[in-house]
């Protein structure tokens, strides 16, 4: 009972020192921890993917026809939108602007999920002796997923996009309208701060502005889904759905060094993290 | 031996509760295993077995998650002391007793976490105690009863506590 109470004071008391020195200490133990996670987690990996590849087809022939159909359009639109790119390119060299940076990223693998359901977290196979640190952002080819918020040697927790105590800096793709995004419930997004002359519509992408934050510009976010405007209100909002499906993410990348461009047009301060 | 047992219990928790429980999880909420895990030791080894578990408990899982060292702490160690003090003032524990105990500590866990949550409004605290405290609590609740149900099946219980 004494050192039930001593502990709660301690960490009342000292939050920050005896945290940190559980979190050090902690490291050792996670090295330990994450055998059997890993074990574990492979074979459930392993598991889920043969499930996947030969139990779960039912409908995959009308899928795979309709996503073929798909890419052939695709594939016209990816040639008109190289041509855009290119003329854009040699636009940008003309104004004389500084070519974007590409991030240095990492990849890791997903080891697990939160241990409660209080947040929407996954755990990564990277820690800080990959450089991973927290704040840092963690993307797949297809969008955004989440920030560092926790590390320890071996291992990161990232807060995913979904999460309501997490927000990014959005920007709507075709009005180039900002807002903050932030996690909703039923794993879906809202856009918030968005100002009321803003010509929103169900469909609009809307991805990373690259102004606030460890995320390079450009990056998906999510599609609108429900627009909210009500009547007095200083902003409407609008409810998106995540570009990334995130219950079924196994590996991501975390951005260890974002561009040079946001940190300077946030105010010409070198933002935490930044090279 | 005790020893042993208590790490192995505690480094199982951590891959069970993450990878696979997520399998079982009801409408995307998963027990936590944790409390029922620390409220058994309690139970069954003492209130301060229960308590030092469960404060291994505590720390090791939130190793693995965004919530709250001390919340963590507090709970899963608080749990497993509760357990033992508790039943050494009842004559008989059920498993209604079981997972009303856990019922009750997963509620005010999970209420605590709600409101220390400075980043949720109002509107956001309430959603998630209606969308996840309340049912993770019957969720812990009914796992922890059922789970001391077929244990009470299988052993003779108060042969275990005294052991």
């Amino acid at each position: 009972m004494t050192c039930f109470a001593l502990l709660l004071a301690a960490l009342f008391l000292f939050p920050i020192q005896s945290q940190g020195l559980l979190q050090y200490l902690g490291g050792p133990v996670w090295s330990v921890a994450r055998i059997p996670l890993e074990v574990i987690a492979s074979i459930d990996g392993g598991i889920a993917n043969r499930w996947q590849q030969y139990v779960v087809l039912q409908g995959v022939w009308e899928e795979n026809q309709q996503l073929r159909k798909e890419i052939e359009g695709l594939r016209g639109q990816n040639t008109q939108l190289r041509e855009l790119a290119t003329a854009t390119e040699r636009l940008t060299a003309l104004l004389e602007l500084k070519e974007r940076e590409r991030p240095t990223m990492v990849a890791a693998r997903v080891m697990g999920r939160d241990t409660t359901n209080r947040y929407q977290v996954i755990i990564l196979n990277k820690g800080e002796s990959d450089g991973v640190k927290p704040n840092m952002g963690v993307i797949t080819p297809t969008g955004v997923i989440g920030r560092i918020v926790k590390t320890t040697g071996a291992s990161s927790v990232v807060l995913l996009v979904t999460d309501p105590n997490n927000a990014i800096a959005g920007l709507i793709q075709r009005t180039r309208d900002e807002g903050i995004v932030e996690g909703a419930q039923q794993g879906r997004l809202q856009l918030k701060y968005l100002p009321l002359l803003s010509t929103l519509r169900v469909g609009d992408r809307v991805v990373t502005s690259g102004l606030v934050g460890d995320f390079p510009r450009g990056l998906g976010i999510g599609t609108i889904t429900y627009i909210d405007k009500q009547e007095g209100a200083l902003f409407q909002s609008a409810e998106l759905i995540p570009e990334v499906d995130i219950g079924r993410v196994e590996e991501v990348l975390v951005i260890l060094a974002s561009h040079g461009q946001s940190g300077q047009v946030a105010g010409g301060v070198d933002l935490p993290g930044k090279p | 031996m005790k020893f042993l047992s208590y790490l192995i219990l505690v480094l199982l928790l951590v891959p069970v509760q993450m990878t696979l429980l997520p399998h079982l999880s009801v409408g995307n909420i998963k027990p936590d295993l944790g409390l029922v895990a620390a409220a058994f030791v309690g139970l069954f080894a003492g209130e301060m077995d229960g308590l030092l578990v469960g404060f291994a408990i505590g720390w090791v899982l939130s190793l693995f998650s965004a919530g709250e060292l001390w919340l963590s702490l507090l709970t899963h160690g608080g749990v497993g002391f509760l357990a033992g003090f508790v039943v050494r003032q009842v004559s008989h524990v059920t498993s209604i007793f079981v997972g009303v105990l856990l019922l009750a500590v997963s509620l005010a866990s999970g209420l605590l976490a709600a409101v220390t949550l400075t980043t949720l409004d109002r509107a956001q605290v309430w959603q998630m105690v209606g969308a996840i405290v309340l049912p993770q609590a019957c969720f812990d609740g009914l796992v922890g009863a059922g789970l001391y149900w077929l244990l009470s099946q299988r052993v003779q219980m108060a042969r275990l506590r005294t052991e």
